[in-house]
C-alpha cells in the first residue's frame, strides 16, 4: 500500500513528459503480478499475443527511459489511460524484463546521463544516416529489437513523420526504400532482440543498493567534492538516499530523496540537492561495490556533476578515490588530499614526490604536505595509502604546455524571458596538460594534470558574428566561467529582428606561476530545445 | 492601365489559349489577388494594388493544431483549395461567400492519409490533383503504402472521393498541371511529367539524376509553389561544385521549368553565396528570378547574375510577383506580407494581413 507515495513527487504531465526529460520514476505500486494484469489489460487490446508474445511489446528491449518514452506516446496518441502509479507499474515491469543489460547501455550512457557534450562516433554509417540525422545515434544504440520490430519502427516514422522523405537529411537518398529495406537487417546484426548478455544477467542476483557509501566527485564550475550517502531501502527495488557533498572550494551540500532500482541496476533518483532539484542517474555494479554515474539540475541538464560511490563502513574493502588537486609542479611543495573509505597505513606519492608530513589523518580523508623534486619527470604517479592504490593519482609537471576547454562540444541555448522554456547554460572549465615524452602537444602521450583557474573572456567567432554582434546580444560569460546565455524570443533590436542566437569564441588564461598559457572554443548559442524527450 | 497590357502581354506571350474567359475586356476589369492562409483556420484573400485584406475566411471542421500547407487557387480566381486538418484533409473555399464548396477527406476508418504542398487544379478549374501519402492503422503497428494522386471532380462538393488515382512518386513536394493539361508534373526526386488521365510517365526532367562534370547532387525542399504568374515553375537549389584543382564550393543557383513549353532552364550565382527558401519568375521579364528567405534577391537566369540583394527585415518563405512584373509579395513566416520594387528591390509597404501566422502555407497570385 505505496500506491500514495506518488503524490509526494508528482509525475510531469504527459504533454510535457512527452518534451521534457527525466520523469521522476517515483510512484510506488510495482508488483510483479498487477504488473502482468495492467499489460493484459491496458496494452494487450492492442498488441495481440502471438507466437513470440505480445505483438511488438515481446519484440524489443529498452531502458527505463526508453519504456516510459513509448507508454507515454501510447497515453498521449493512443487514448491509453494510465494512472501515474499504473505508469510507473509498467515501466518498472517493463524494464525489469524487457531492458538492457548493464553491458548492453554502456556505450551510451551519456545519454540516460543527459550528458549531451560530446560527440558521438556512429558504430555503423548507413544506422547513422537513417537514425541519426534527426536522432542522437545512441538512441538507437539503447534499443534491442527484432529484425521485424525495427522495420515497424520504419513503417511508424513514415506513417507518423510523412515529411521524413522531404525533409533536410532524408531527401538525398530513396529514404523509405533504404530505411525499410537494408537498414532493419543491419539494425538486427547490430542491436537484435537476442542476446547472451540480457540472457545472463537475468540469470543474475540481484543486489541491494542499501547501506553507508563513500562519495567522491567533480561538478564543472564547483570542482571536485567529496561525501557521504546513506541509502536505505523501502522494499521492492524503492530507496530512500540522504547525501552530505564537501566541495574543495568550500561550499557544503546536502542532498535527499527517493530512489528506484530498474532492471537491477539502474539507479534513478529525484533529491533535493541545496536549492535544486536533482536528477541522478547511476549504475550500481553488478557485485553491488560501486554506484557511478552523473546527476543533473532537472530542467538544466548541463548543471550537474560525476559521481562515484563505494561502500563505506567497517567491513568495506580499503578504497582510495580522489586525489586534490591532482597535480605538482616540479620543484614545488604544497597540501595534498586524498579521499577514500577505510584509509589506513604509509601514504605514497609515488616517484620524485616525498610526503614532507602528513597534515591531518582519517579513515576517510588524509591531507599531507607534499614536495615534488625540482628535476623530476613529467607524469601520473600512482598513489598509495596503505595497500590501497590509485593508478591515476597525482601528476607531475615542469611545466603547463597547453590548456583545453572542456566541454568538448558548447551549446547554450537561449530561454526564459517569459516564454516556457529555461535558458540552458554552458560551464566552461580548463583542464591543464603537459606534452608527454614526445614533447609535442595533442598526441597520445600528453599527460592531462587536472582543471586549472582561468580568465574568461568572449568574442564573436567569425566576421557574420561580429556583423550581427552575436557577443552583444548572445549572452555573457561569468568569471567562473559560466555562461549564461540571453533571452528568448525575437529581440527588435536585432538584425531582422532576429532571436538571440549567436555564434561565439570563448577564450581561457591560464596564468601558472606567471606562465601564461590560452586557449579558445567555439559556443554556439542556439533555439529552445522544444521537443527533449528522456532520450534525445 | 499597364498593368493591364501588361497582363494581356503576359497572357498572350505564354500561349494561354486555354485561359479563354480572360477576354481583353475581362482583363481589363482584373486586377492581382494574392491568397494565402493564417493560422489557426483563416484563408486570406488580399488586394495587392490596395494593400488590403478584402476578405477573411474560416475553415470549417478543421484540427487547429497545424497551419495549412499546400494552397491553389482556380484559374478563375473563384475557389481557393488549401490542405488543412493535420493535412488529412483538403477543402475548396469559395473566395466570394467563404462556403466550403468541396471537401475531400484524405484519410478512411484504418487508413491516415496525409497531403503536404503537393497540390494543383487544373486550368479548367474541373479537376483537382493532390499527392496522398497513406498509411495503413493496424492493431499495434502502421503499415506504410504507395503514395499516389487523387484526382477529384471539383463540383463533387462535400464528402468528395476521387474520380481516379495515379500511381505516383515518393516524396512529391510539388503537383503542377500544364496550361493544355496534357501534362501533370510531379517534383519528386526528379521533375517527372506523368499523363493526368492515366497517370502513366511520358516524360522525365533529370534533377537528382541530373549529372554536369564536377557537380555534385543538387539539394532543394521546394514546399512553396507559386509558378502562377509566368507558368513556370522554380526552385532554388544548392549545389556543390569542384573545380579542376579540386577546390569545392557551395553554390546557390534557380532550376525552372516552362509549363508551358516543358523546357527547363537554370543557372548558379555567382559571388557569395545566398540561402534562398523560394523563387519566383517574373512574367514580363522572364530572365528575372526572385529569391526570399532573409534576403531578397534578383538574378538573370539567363547569364547567372545576381543583380541585386538587399536585407528583408525577418525570416520570409516565399515570394509571388504581380501580373505586371512590377511588384513583389514577400510573405510566409508571421503574418505580414511585405511589398517590394522589381526594379530597385525597395520595401514600398507592409500589408498586415491576419492576427495569427501564415508558416509555410502557400502564397498564390489570381486575377479578378
Amino acid at each position: 500500500m505505496r500506491a500514495h507515495s506518488a503524490s509526494v513527487i508528482p509525475l510531469r504531465p504527459l504533454l510535457l513528459s512527452m518534451a521534457i526529460s527525466a520523469v521522476p520514476f517515483l510512484a510506488q505500486a510495482d508488483t510483479k503480478g498487477a504488473a502482468e494484469a495492467l499489460l493484459n489489460s491496458k496494452c494487450q487490446t492492442c498488441h495481440l499475443p502471438t507466437d513470440k508474445g505480445l505483438n511488438r511489446i515481446d519484440e524489443s528491449r529498452r531502458t527505463p527511459e526508453g519504456w516510459d518514452m513509448t507508454i507515454v506516446r501510447m497515453m498521449v496518441s493512443h487514448g491509453v489511460e494510465l494512472t501515474p502509479e499504473e505508469r510507473q507499474t509498467l515501466v518498472k515491469y517493463l524494464a525489469d524484463t524487457r531492458g538492457l543489460a548493464p553491458e548492453e547501455s554502456a556505450a551510451h550512457r551519456y545519454l540516460l546521463e543527459r550528458d549531451f557534450t560530446l560527440i558521438e562516433q556512429p558504430k555503423d554509417q548507413l544506422v547513422a544516416d537513417t537514425c541519426a540525422r534527426c536522432h542522437s545515434y545512441g538512441r538507437t544504440g539503447l534499443q534491442r529489437r527484432t529484425e521485424e520490430d525495427w522495420r515497424k519502427l520504419v513503417h511508424y516514422h513514415v506513417g507518423q513523420y510523412p515529411v521524413i522523405e522531404i525533409q533536410q537529411g532524408g531527401r538525398d537518398r530513396d529514404w523509405w526504400e533504404i530505411a525499410s529495406g537494408e537498414v532493419p537487417k543491419r539494425l538486427d546484426k547490430l542491436y537484435g532482440l537476442d542476446s547472451e548478455a540480457w540472457r545472463k544477467w537475468l540469470q543474475h542476483e540481484s543486489v541491494s543498493a542499501a547501506g553507508q557509501w563513500r562519495v567522491v566527485g567533480h561538478r564543472p564550475g564547483w570542482g571536485a567534492y567529496e561525501g557521504q550517502a546513506t541509502i536505505s531501502s523501502n522494499g521492492d527495488d524503492h530507496y530512500s538516499i540522504k547525501l552530505t557533498l564537501n566541495y574543495a572550494n568550500g561550499k557544503q551540500e546536502t542532498a535527499e530523496g527517493k530512489a528506484v532500482l530498474y532492471t537491477g541496476y539502474e539507479w534513478r533518483a529525484t533529491v533535493k540537492q541545496g536549492d535544486m532539484n536533482v536528477r541522478q542517474v547511476f549504475t550500481l555494479s553488478p557485485d553491488g561495490q560501486t554506484l557511478s554515474g552523473r546527476w543533473y539540475q532537472a530542467g538544466i541538464d548541463a548543471i550537474g556533476g560525476r559521481f562515484e560511490a563505494v561502500r563505506d563502513g567497517k567491513e568495506a574493502p580499503a578504497r582510495l578515490l580522489a586525489v586534490e588537486p591532482s597535480y605538482i609542479k616540479a620543484g614545488t611543495t604544497q597540501q595534498v588530499t586524498l579521499y577514500g573509505s577505510n584509509l589506513s597505513g604509509d601514504v605514497s606519492l609515488g616517484e620524485g614526490v616525498e610526503v614532507l608530513k602528513v597534515v591531518e589523518r582519517g579513515t576517510g580523508k588524509l591531507v599531507v604536505e607534499a614536495r615534488a623534486a625540482a628535476g623530476a619527470k613529467d607524469g601520473v604517479r600512482a598513489v598509495k595509502v596503505g595497500d590501497s592504490q590509485l593508478d591515476k593519482g597525482l601528476a607531475l609537471y615542469q611545466k603547463l604546455d597547453y590548456i583545453s576547454i572542456e566541454p568538448d562540444q558548447a551549446m547554450a541555448r537561449i530561454g526564459g524571458n517569459g516564454g516556457a522554456m529555461p535558458k540552458i547554460p554552458v560551464q566552461f572549465e580548463s583542464v591543464g596538460y603537459a606534452n608527454g615524452p614526445d614533447g609535442k602537444p595533442g598526441t597520445a602521450d600528453d599527460i592531462r594534470l587536472g582543471y586549472f583557474p582561468a580568465k574568461w573572456t568572449l568574442d564573436n567567432l567569425n566576421a557574420y558574428a561580429a556583423q550581427l554582434k552575436d557577443a552583444e546580444y548572445s549572452g555573457r560569460l561569468q568569471e567562473d566561467g559560466l555562461f549564461i546565455p540571453g533571452d528568448a524570443g525575437p529581440n527588435p533590436k536585432r538584425k531582422f529582428g532576429t532571436n538571440n542566437a549567436g555564434e561565439l569564441k570563448v577564450t581561457a588564461v591560464v596564468d601558472d606561476a606567471g606562465h601564461k598559457v590560452e586557449a579558445s572554443k567555439p559556443l554556439v548559442v542556439t533555439v529552445q530545445r522544444w521537443n527533449d524527450p528522456s532520450i534525445r | 492601365m499597364n498593368n493591364n497590357k501588361a497582363t494581356l502581354r503576359t497572357a498572350l506571350a505564354l500561349g494561354a489559349v486555354s485561359l479563354g474567359m480572360m477576354s481583353q475586356l475581362a482583363l481589363a476589369a482584373k486586377k492581382d489577388y494574392l491568397v494565402t492562409a493564417a493560422r489557426p483556420d483563416k484563408v486570406v484573400v488580399v488586394d495587392a494594388a490596395e494593400r488590403k485584406v478584402v476578405n477573411t475566411f474560416t475553415i470549417p471542421n478543421t484540427a487547429k493544431g497545424n497551419s495549412v500547407a499546400g494552397l491553389t487557387v482556380s484559374r478563375d480566381g473563384k475557389v481557393a483549395y488549401v490542405v488543412h486538418n493535420r493535412w488529412e484533409t483538403v477543402s475548396g473555399i469559395d473566395l466570394d461567400t467563404g462556403k466550403e464548396v468541396f471537401r475531400a477527406e484524405l484519410s478512411s476508418p484504418g487508413i491516415r492519409g496525409k497531403a503536404h504542398f503537393a497540390i494543383d487544379v487544373s486550368p479548367d478549374g474541373k479537376e483537382l490533383a493532390v499527392h496522398v501519402s497513406p498509411t495503413k492503422l493496424k492493431l499495434g503497428e502502421y503499415e506504410v503504402q504507395d503514395p499516389y494522386i487523387a484526382v477529384y471532380d471539383t463540383s463533387a462538393g462535400i464528402g468528395a472521393e476521387p474520380l481516379r488515382k495515379l500511381p505516383a512518386p515518393r516524396r512529391t513536394t510539388t503537383l503542377a498541371y500544364s496550361p493544355d493539361y496534357k501534362r501533370l508534373y510531379a517534383y519528386s526526386w526528379d521533375m517527372v511529367v506523368l499523363d493526368p488521365q492515366t497517370g502513366k510517365q511520358i516524360g522525365v526532367h533529370p534533377w537528382r539524376s541530373w549529372k554536369r562534370e564536377g557537380y555534385g547532387e543538387p539539394d532543394t525542399l521546394s514546399v512553396s509553389p507559386q509558378f502562377e504568374q509566368a507558368n513556370e515553375f522554380a526552385t532554388p537549389y544548392f549545389i556543390d561544385y569542384t573545380d579542376k584543382n579540386g577546390k569545392k564550393v557551395t553554390k546557390a543557383g534557380v532550376w525552372s521549368l516552362d509549363l508551358a513549353k516543358d523546357k527547363v532552364r537554370f543557372s548558379e550565382f555567382e559571388g557569395e553565396l545566398v540561402m534562398p527558401f523560394s523563387t519566383v519568375i517574373n512574367p514580363v521579364r522572364r530572365n528575372e528570378a526572385y529569391t526570399a528567405y532573409t534576403q531578397l534577391t534578383k538574378n538573370d537566369i539567363d547569364t547567372g547574375k545576381l543583380i541585386k540583394r538587399v536585407d528583408l527585415d525577418h525570416t520570409f518563405y516565399t515570394v509571388n510577383v504581380s501580373s505586371d512584373g512590377k511588384e513583389l509579395y514577400v510573405g510566409g513566416t508571421i503574418n505580414e506580407i511585405a511589398v517590394y520594387d522589381t526594379e530597385t528591390l525597395e520595401k514600398k509597404d507592409t500589408i498586415i494581413i491576419s492576427e495569427g501566422d501564415q508558416v509555410l502555407s502557400s502564397m498564390r497570385m489570381v486575377q479578378r
